[in-house]
């Protein structure tokens, strides 16, 4: 009991794809939860085949999926077959939860509308995290991270001072969204221990970007004015920025917040004639005159690496850290201190790495690798469901199990 | 709160500026009870953070303030003097959660770590949220929203196209800080609900650093399969998407399939060009932007981005505006989703701010309440709830305990 994790005993069943809905089912899974993702060979989830693979031509159980969809089971089931269906609502009949970030269309459309569901099983949570809800004029429409940011209001205060917006690297919006579905998931769990009752929740993923720039938001409201494009500047902070250091592409992130601050820096850097100059003698001056502060304390940092700069910088108390690339990432010592990565051997992949949810618990779950293809169809559909294998052999030729 | 979902859980916030106050506001938000601790001088640091009503900072003007703390009591508390701790033990005992984002030698200068939290009340929740962990050789660094952005592995693949010669950035306004205290909240629900069935508490370790990480899905991806360290100018990457300008605005592109493609070129009215062996697929296209971009836009500076992104989604074409604040609060598929709400408070008057990005079946949606005033409820929690009196209030406040 000391060590349970939280979600034991609790099963999800996951109709997701890409990344938003694929992530929650790993985050579940870490909590303990038994997560089956209901796949098909109609429609594979595309980052089972697109996007970054291993051995393309070696198949399905390659790709990027496997760093998200760690921990998870997987059935390949045809929703489209009325056996299919038939069959997945056994599985509803003995499930907990429901999560999927597929089109609001997509469930209804099989036949599995909320309520059906709660036909089946009065007290399941259903949890949809469409791209921009379930309901409204816009319900249907398509999207991507990236132009869910757009959308979402972050790309317009996204850029360099006096340029041009742009696309985040990493696409938050997925990340974002998979956290807000969890929040449903979880609320609708702690409602239903109180009140025995299940629930619909409906999150819209370009709400829950617009949800975290607030900024964005309430300076339009405050004083009818769209956020600047801002680069790595600060509303007050300066220096505030990221500086060129030793080798090709290497950078510093360095804010100072404080007069005190300010000093210290000034003395690790050998206190140069320059930082007594009045235009960086204060917040406000040194604001003012970034550029130029930035261009000067570029001249010092270049000289190190990266990792020199933060070590002598944070012995002095000031803000610092590196621009690190995934490589630089994984091999840090804190990183692997913490235990974040997690090299894993895939049984189709070979090896892979994932990385865990963003706290450190002692009840994390420990879970094998992202699930081939319909691996765990004889664990789900004999243990679980109780179908005979003459039934399966028929299922799987009649393309039901499919 | 919106949803009276955690009814009866009590909570303790004690930090500063956003990922514990947006970790607790999510609670809060749920209907937990959420008692703010402050510093009695100065309060939040967030009061004094952008944008501020009319530009005029104030302990009460700041938008981003009232975002965060909407939902909670606010009471003022010195925990340092003697007194101090030991009215926060009282508020410890009885509550469920503890939330709180300071630098763990400040917790354990102040008695205020797990080990003593635990012994006044062994079945808490404590979720605590530092830019590095717990542990780990990096634990007592400083850091802010910029060094996150760096560190997690983020500002160095934030898009660039073309010249690498400037610095990496990171992403608008505090996205990171803000995205920690979500995953917080995701953990602390999980804990609570834990709780809830077996009688248990643990201490949730938090990490902005991780929290960040958890965007670099593709990155971990290619390097964990072929070794390829994923940068800002990475074109194979980034050749799907892309921000162009337009009319009285910018809009943002997503091609990932062929068929996206080909939509999109029936949606420009099918022009010569598009027959050009140059542009025949995904690598084509990716290989001569430089030639294919100019093209487009000739386009797209012909119409809106509202005529660009219905006439695209119509045609199911991803296509994403990038919305500006205005646009965003003028948005309406968001205000059929009632996601904007206007919340009355003295000082301001009445503001819109951003809503919750999820919706209940089953729960009336209620109306928040605005953030309180700095102490606004120290009556109601000394007096009311502690015992003090009115007369003991006064001294605590000249002994600047509260």
């Amino acid at each position: 009991m000391m060590s349970t994790p939280a979600l034991k005993g609790i099963r999800v069943i996951a109709f997701t794809w890409v990344w938003a809905g694929p992530w929650m089912g790993g985050v579940l899974a870490d909590m303990g939860a038994e997560v089956i993702k209901v796949e098909t060979m109609q429609r594979l989830d595309s980052q089972r085949v697109v996007k970054i693979t291993k051995n393309p031509e070696q198949g399905p159980n390659q790709g990027q999926f496997n760093v998200t969809n760690r921990g998870v089971k997987s059935i390949t089931l045809n929703l489209k077959q009325p056996k299919g269906l038939e069959i997945i609502k056994k599985l509803v009949k003995i499930s907990n939860v429901i999560i999927t970030n597929f089109a609001p269309r997509a469930l209804p459309g099989w036949g599995l509308s909320y309520d059906t569901l709660k036909e089946i099983k009065p007290d399941i949570i259903l949890v949809t995290l469409p791209a921009f809800g379930s309901t409204g004029p816009d319900k249907d429409y398509l999207s991507y991270g990236s132009t869910l940011e757009a959308v979402g209001g972050l790309s317009a205060s996204f850029g360099y001072p006096g340029e041009v917006p742009v696309i985040s690297g990493p696409y938050p919006s997925d990340p974002i969204g998979s956290m807000y579905g969890l929040v449903g998931v979880l609320a609708a769990l702690n409602y239903r221990k109180k009140t025995g009752k299940g629930q619909h929740v409906d999150i819209a993923q370009n709400e829950g970007v617009t949800s975290l720039i607030p900024e964005v938001i309430m300076d339009e409201v405050m004083n009818r004015r769209t956020r600047p494009r801002m680069g790595n500047r600060d509303d007050i902070m300066a220096p505030h920025g990221c500086y060129p250091c030793k080798g090709h592409d290497k950078w510093v992130a360095i804010a100072v917040d404080t007069d005190k601050k300010w000093h210290a820096l000034c003395r690790v850097m050998g206190n140069p004639d320059w930082c007594k100059d009045i235009k960086f003698a204060d917040q406000y001056s040194r604001w003012q005159n970034q550029d130029e502060l930035n261009k000067l304390i570029a001249g010092w940092t270049r000289d190190f690496t990266h990792y020199e700069v933060m070590r002598q910088l944070q012995k002095a108390g000031i803000a610092a850290g590196p621009s690190f690339n995934i490589e630089e990432l994984i091999n840090d010592p804190h990183v692997k201190n913490r235990g974040i990565f997690i090299e894993q051997q895939h049984p189709a992949a070979g090896k892979t790495i994932v990385y865990r949810s963003p706290w450190k618990s002692a009840l994390t779950a420990k879970n094998p690798p992202a699930p081939c293809l319909g691996e765990n169809n004889n664990y789900v559909f004999k243990e679980l469901l109780g179908i005979s294998d003459r039934e399966i052999t028929e299922l799987i030729e009649t393309k039901v199990i499919y | 709160m919106f949803y009276k979902v955690l009814d009866g859980v009590k909570v303790v916030e004690f930090g500063n500026f956003i990922s514990a106050p947006f970790c607790a506001k999510i609670l809060a938000d749920l209907g937990a009870e959420v008692i703010k601790i402050e510093d009695p001088r100065c309060g939040d640091s967030s009061r004094r953070a952008a944008p501020f009503l009319h530009d005029i900072p104030g302990l009460e003007n700041s938008g981003l303030f009232q975002y965060l703390n909407m939902n909670k009591l606010g009471i003022t508390l010195n925990p340092v003097a003697a007194i101090g701790a030991e009215i926060f033990s009282v508020l410890l005992k009885s509550a469920d959660v503890f939330v709180e984002n300071n630098p763990p030698k400040q917790m354990k200068q102040l008695g205020l770590t797990y080990r003593f939290v635990k012994e006044i009340n062994p079945r808490i929740v404590m979720t605590s949220i530092t830019p590095f962990g717990q542990t780990g050789p990096y634990k007592d660094f400083q850091s802010c929203e910029l060094v996150s952005a760096h560190i997690g592995g983020v500002g160095y693949i934030s898009m660039r196209e073309g010249d690498i010669s400037k610095e990496p950035i990171k992403l608008p306004a505090h996205l990171f800080n803000f995205q920690a205290g979500l995953s917080a909240a995701v953990a602390t629900l999980s804990s609570i609900f834990r709780q809830s069935n077996t009688g248990l508490g643990e201490q949730l370790d938090v990490s902005e650093q991780e929290s960040v990480i958890q965007n670099l899905n593709s990155s971990i991806a290619r390097y964990a399969y072929g070794g390829q360290i994923m940068a800002r100018t990475d074109a194979a990457g980034h050749a799907p998407f892309h921000i162009l300008p337009c009319k009285d605005g910018f809009i943002c592109a997503a091609f990932v399939e062929e068929a996206e493609w080909r939509r999109f070129v029936e949606v420009m009215g099918h022009p010569e060009w598009a027959d050009n062996e140059l542009f025949k697929d995904f690598a084509s296209r990716a290989k001569y932007w430089d030639a294919l971009k100019p093209l487009m836009v000739e386009w797209t500076m012909q119409y809106t981005e509202e005529e660009i992104y219905r006439r695209s989604q119509e045609k199911a074409v991803p296509l994403g505006a990038v919305r500006t604040a205005h646009q965003v609060l003028e948005d309406k598929q968001m205000a059929a989703r009632q996601f904007f709400v206007d919340i009355e408070r003295e000082n301001t008057g009445k503001l819109t701010f951003p809503g919750v990005p999820y919706r209940f079946s089953e729960i009336q949606k209620e109306a928040p309440s605005p953030a309180p005033l700095l102490g606004q409820h120290n009556e109601d929690i000394y007096c009311g709830r502690l015992g003090y009196t009115k007369r003991d209030l006064n001294r605590l406040k000249e002994a600047g305990v509260i």
